[in-house]
Parts: structure tokens; sequence; C-alpha cells
């Protein structure tokens, strides 16, 4: 029961209160701290930012309850900021949790056959109703976990590192692919152009509905992924060890798995394909905050803030038209992905 | 008073059998060696011990408990494992990594308490890391990383260490650092079971020598009575003499080749004949 906080080496901050004793990480903290600036920023900017341009002060107005502008801002611009967010943050915690899981930089949602997945049941969907309309909510993320049960079954389970899940999953994806194309090409021209538009990752339009869900999924997913992220820093270190040091592996191991699918599942499904926010989210913020475990929160507050930014970057950047969010996103990943791969301390290569 | 008792140990791979009634006891403060030729099952008997390969049969008892029905943690808060080849992520210390040996002792309002300070620095002590705290894991040579290894496992506090070739990627003087560093841990009263390639330093670290082939232990017990130049051949088909090294008179094997068996006339066939030549040779 020492009273002067102690110190470990690394910045890392020993707070004691009787028996009870908690660490506390500066330059995570830090990170964190500024990202949450960060993102609170890129919000604001994104509500002020379109084919009507306000001035900050229109915020303050709004706040205080003020009516001339707050339709456009609290019923149409705020909703789908807010999509933004949740669904950055939700794919940024799949893909941190993904990496971490497997080891490998390189696992994404994308990657692992997710995204094809839910284009699929979106797909079947549209060509079964009627009125020739997308389904419910649920189809898209129904179709992302369809695709990650028949990834788990024909590689087996999630192995010793998931290895053979992403080869496994950079197959199924292709075929996914093929067989969403091909059903595609059978399609009247209105039904393909209305999928078309889905897998370009448009929020355009985007508001409540999809955001319910998606903040629904996310308030029981981030504490699921916050209560592994102790195992999944033992996990990282070797399976054999981790299992000594008394971590339950294959609980852990499914837990994860599953939570990051959900996480995933619910964004790509709702909101379509946004590439690049789960593989660069969790390397940067980990390239920021240090240490070994993965900086989750971190991780999620830039995600959502980077997605946030691609919308915004994709309402303005044409003066007439809007680019869709995900293809915002694809235009950064390329490069991005490069830049992992033949970087220093190429971050391809298993850790 | 025996720590660790195994029975009658049967295991599979793949349906392929490894093990099989395999008898082991482990005292307190005991350095058992487990040696064999590639293959034999060494491995997959330490995994057993660990924990993390599930028998088909026979009984393993640690402190009394049947290992199988121990909680996860309760096992970590008993053995500890260090295996082959390990990998650290990127960009951790020695310190964090040490640290995650207190694992076990840990939960959500136990974050850090002060037994876990003195036990990280005591491990880091005990295997000379202290001055390497800071450094980055990734920086430093392969013996400095083993003995980092060996101090996160030796943070967990458990009386049982199970070592998977703790010495094999070492050169001779980190291998002899990290043997002394094991004599010194059963000193203190820790059990210790090894898995060594190295048969020499089997021979001269270990109380107990337990010799596997295909599966079975083929001789068990001191290694001054176990090593044989009939036992080299048995295990390993090659012909070998024996001798005692100066000092404490543990075996030495000396591998003879063809020419060398040739020149020999006789090679004296068990250590107590060695010995008595050897001191005949002295008193000379």
């Amino acid at each position: 029961m020492s009273a002067q906080p102690q110190v470990l080496e690394s910045g890392v901050l020993v707070l004691r209160w009787r028996a009870c004793s908690w660490l506390l990480a500066w330059r995570p903290l830090c990170v964190t701290t500024l990202l949450a600036a960060g993102l609170l920023g890129a919000v604001v900017l994104a509500l002020l930012v379109g084919s009507q341009w306000l001035s900050p002060a229109v915020i303050w107005q709004v706040v205080q309850g003020d009516a001339s502008s707050s339709l456009l801002i609290l019923e149409f611009r705020l909703p789908r900021v807010l999509v933004a967010v949740v669904a950055g943050m939700a794919l940024a915690l799949a893909g941190g949790l993904l990496q971490t899981l497997t080891g490998n930089r390189l696992a994404s949602p994308e990657l692992l056959g997710l995204t094809d997945g839910a284009t699929c049941t979106m797909l079947i969907a549209l060509v079964l109703s009627p009125e020739g309309s997308f389904g419910p909510w649920w189809v898209g993320p129904l179709g992302a976990l369809l695709a990650m049960a028949s990834l788990l079954v024909v590689s087996g389970g999630v192995g010793q590192r998931g290895q053979r899940m992403l080869i496994v999953g950079i197959g199924l994806a292709c075929l996914l692919r093929a067989m969403a194309e091909l059903a595609l090409s059978q399609q009247s021209l209105q039904h393909a152009s209305a999928i078309y538009a889905w897998t370009t990752g448009s929020l355009a339009g985007k508001g409540t509905a999809t955001l319910l869900p998606l903040a629904a999924g996310l308030a029981v997913l981030l504490p699921l992924a916050m209560l592994c992220r102790r195992q999944l820093a033992l996990l990282r270190l070797d399976v054999d060890v981790a299992a000594t040091l008394g971590v339950p592996v294959r609980a852990v191991q499914w837990l994860t798995l599953l939570t990051a699918v959900s996480l995933a599942g619910l964004a790509v499904g709702l909101c379509g394909p946004l590439a690049f926010v789960a593989l660069a989210a969790p390397i940067i913020a980990e390239r920021w905050a240090g240490g070994a475990a993965m900086p989750l929160p971190a991780c999620a507050l830039l995600g959502g803030m980077l997605v946030v930014l691609a919308d915004l970057l994709g309402r303005i950047l044409l003066p007439n038209a809007e680019l869709p969010a995900g293809v915002i996103c694809n235009l950064l990943g390329g490069p991005f992905l490069l830049w992992v791969l033949l970087g220093k301390g190429s971050a391809g290569k298993r850790e | 008073m025996t720590l660790l008792q195994v029975r009658q140990l049967r295991a599979s791979h793949r349906q392929r059998p490894v093990l099989q009634g395999i008898d082991l006891n482990v005292d307190a403060g005991q350095v058992v060696a487990i040696v064999g030729p590639n293959g034999c099952g060494k491995s997959t008997l330490l995994r057993c011990l660990a924990r993390l390969h599930r028998p088909d049969g026979g009984e393993i008892r640690l402190g009394g408990s049947p290992l199988w029905q121990l909680k996860p943690r309760e096992v970590a808060l008993r053995l500890a494992l260090l295996p082959q080849a390990l990998t650290a992520p990127e960009g951790i210390t020695v310190a964090a990594l040490v640290r995650y040996g207190r694992h076990p002792h840990q939960g959500w309002f136990r974050q850090w308490s002060p037994g876990d300070d003195a036990a990280v620095r005591d491990a880091m002590t005990m295997t000379d890391t202290l001055h390497l705290a800071g450094a980055r894991i990734d920086e430093l040579s392969g013996g400095q990383r083993q003995r980092c290894w060996l101090a996160m496992v030796l943070a967990q506090q458990t009386p049982l260490l199970l070592l998977d070739e703790p010495t094999s990627m070492l050169d001779l003087g980190h291998q002899v650092d990290v043997l002394e560093c094991i004599r010194r841990l059963a000193a203190a009263g820790r059990s210790v079971v090894i898995v060594l390639h190295d048969l020499a330093a089997a021979a001269r670290y270990a109380d107990v020598l337990l010799v596997m082939r295909e599966g079975r232990v083929i001789a068990q017990g001191a290694p001054r009575d176990v090593v044989t130049p009939a036992l080299i051949r048995d295990v390993y088909g090659i012909e070998a003499a024996v001798l005692a090294a100066p000092g404490d008179g543990a075996p030495v094997v000396v591998p003879l080749g063809a020419s060398a068996i040739a020149k020999q006339p006789a090679v004296p066939d068990t250590p107590a004949m060695l010995h008595a030549a050897q001191l005949e040779q002295e008193q000379r």
C-alpha cells in the first residue's frame, strides 16, 4: 500500500489503492486522447462542410436550440456523420482484433471474404424481392457471418495462428466475388446499377435506420473486444506460453474471431465495403501508441476519423457529384498497402 | 517430497502412438533431463506435463492433484513452460516481456502488486538481464534473448519449470550460464524438467536422466549410472566412449568415428570400470 506513484520503465504508471493496483501507460493514453480530439474535430468539420457551407458558430447555435440550421445539421448531416463514425470504429476494431489474432497485418475483413459474402446476400435479396428493393438491414451482416462460417468449416477452425484461415479466406473471397458477378451479369440494368452503387461503399442517404443497429452492435461488441485485450497480448507472444500462463486459448480465439466478424459484418453489411480502414487504422494506431498490446480504443477512434474524413472528401472533391466513401478509401488504400508491404520493418511478414 | 508424478502415461499424435508407459517422479529441488534421439517423444512428454497435449491414458499428478482437473490458472501458478525457438512481438521491451510472466498472479483490480515487482526483479537478477530492462528484445543477441525469456518464465514463480531445449541456440558460454542458472534454481527448491539435445550437458547438470527411445523410457536414474557405451549404442546407434569429467566425474560421451573404433582395442563398458581406470591413471 505504498502512497507514492511508482513508474515502471517505458512510461507505465502504477496506480495503487488499498490492495488494488492498475497499470496506466502514458503513450497510448496520450494518443487516445489526441485521436478523440481529432475525431471530434472531424465530426464538426463534416457537419459544417457540404453543398452548403456553414460557419462554426452555427454548431453553437444548434446546441443552444436555435432552429434555423438545425434541420440541415440534425436531420441530414449528423446521422450520416455518426454512421461514418460508428462504421469506421467497428471496421477498425475488427481489423485490430483479426491482425492481433492471426499475427498478420494483412488480415482484414476484405481479405477474409466477409465483404463479398455481404455483397452476395444483398444481391440475392435484391433478386428475390418482387419490387426490386434491398432487403431488411440484417441481410448484409448475415452474408458476412455466412461467409465466415463457411470459411471456418473449410479451413477447419482458427488453427494455431490463423494462417490457414487467411489463405482459405482469399480463395473464398474470389469465389464469392465471381458468384456475385455472375449473378449480376444476369440482372436488369436497374438491379445491376443498384447493387453496383452499394458495392462502392457510399454513405449517401444513410441515416438513423442504419445508425441504430450499428451503434447497438458496437455497444455490445466493444466491451467484448476490450475483454479479450490482455489475453490477446499474451497470445501474440506464443500460443503455448499463453496457455501455460493461464489463458484459455481456444475460448479467447473464438471470442475474438466472433467479435471481429460481427463488427465487420455489421459495418460492411450496412454501409457497403469500406476498404483500407480495417487494414490501416490498427497499423497506424499501433505505430503511434507503441507497446505490445493492440491499442484498441485508439484504433477505433482512428477508424471513425478515417471514415468521416473519407466521406467528407467524397462530398466536396467533385463540384456537382458525390464520390462514395468506399471509393475514396480504395484510392488511399492502394498506396497504403504498398507502404505496409514494402516499408520499414515490412509488416507483411509474420511477427 | 514428490512434486510431479507420472504413471503409465500414453499419448498419441494424429492416431500415431508417441508415448507409451512413461513413469516419472520429480521431487522438489530436482533437475530431471529428458534426452533421446530426434522424434523419440521428448517434446510431446513435456507438452503433456505442461497440459498442452491431452494424454490417451495414464495419470499425471501435480502437487497431488490430477493435472487435468485443475483450472488453467491453477496450473499457471504451479508450472511454467519455456517452449523452443520463440520470437517476441516487435518493439516490446525486455521488462515488458518479463512482466507477462506475472499474468496468472494478476487480475482486473490487481494489475501490478509489490509482489509482482519483487518477482520480476528476482527473475531478472537471476538471469542477469536487469541491465537490459529498457532494451528492445529484437535488438538483443540470441543468448540475451533466451535469458530474457527464461526470466519471464521465472517471474511466474512456479514450483515446477518445464524447459524445452533452452540452450539449443546458444554458444557454449551462454549454454553454461543458462545451465548454471538452472542449478541455482534447483538449489533454491524449484524443480526443473528440461529437454536437452546435448547429452554431455544433461549428464553434467541433471540429478536424474530420463533416456527415451521410440516413445518409451529405456533408462532412468543418476547420470553416472545411466550413461554407458551400451546405452549410447542402443539409443543413438553409434559407438562411443564414456569418460569421466575432471572434477565432478560426470560422464562425458565421446563418439568414436570408424577409424577410432579400429584403433581402440577395448572400450571400458561401464562408467564404474572407466572411473577405476582413470583413477589408476591419475595415481600413476
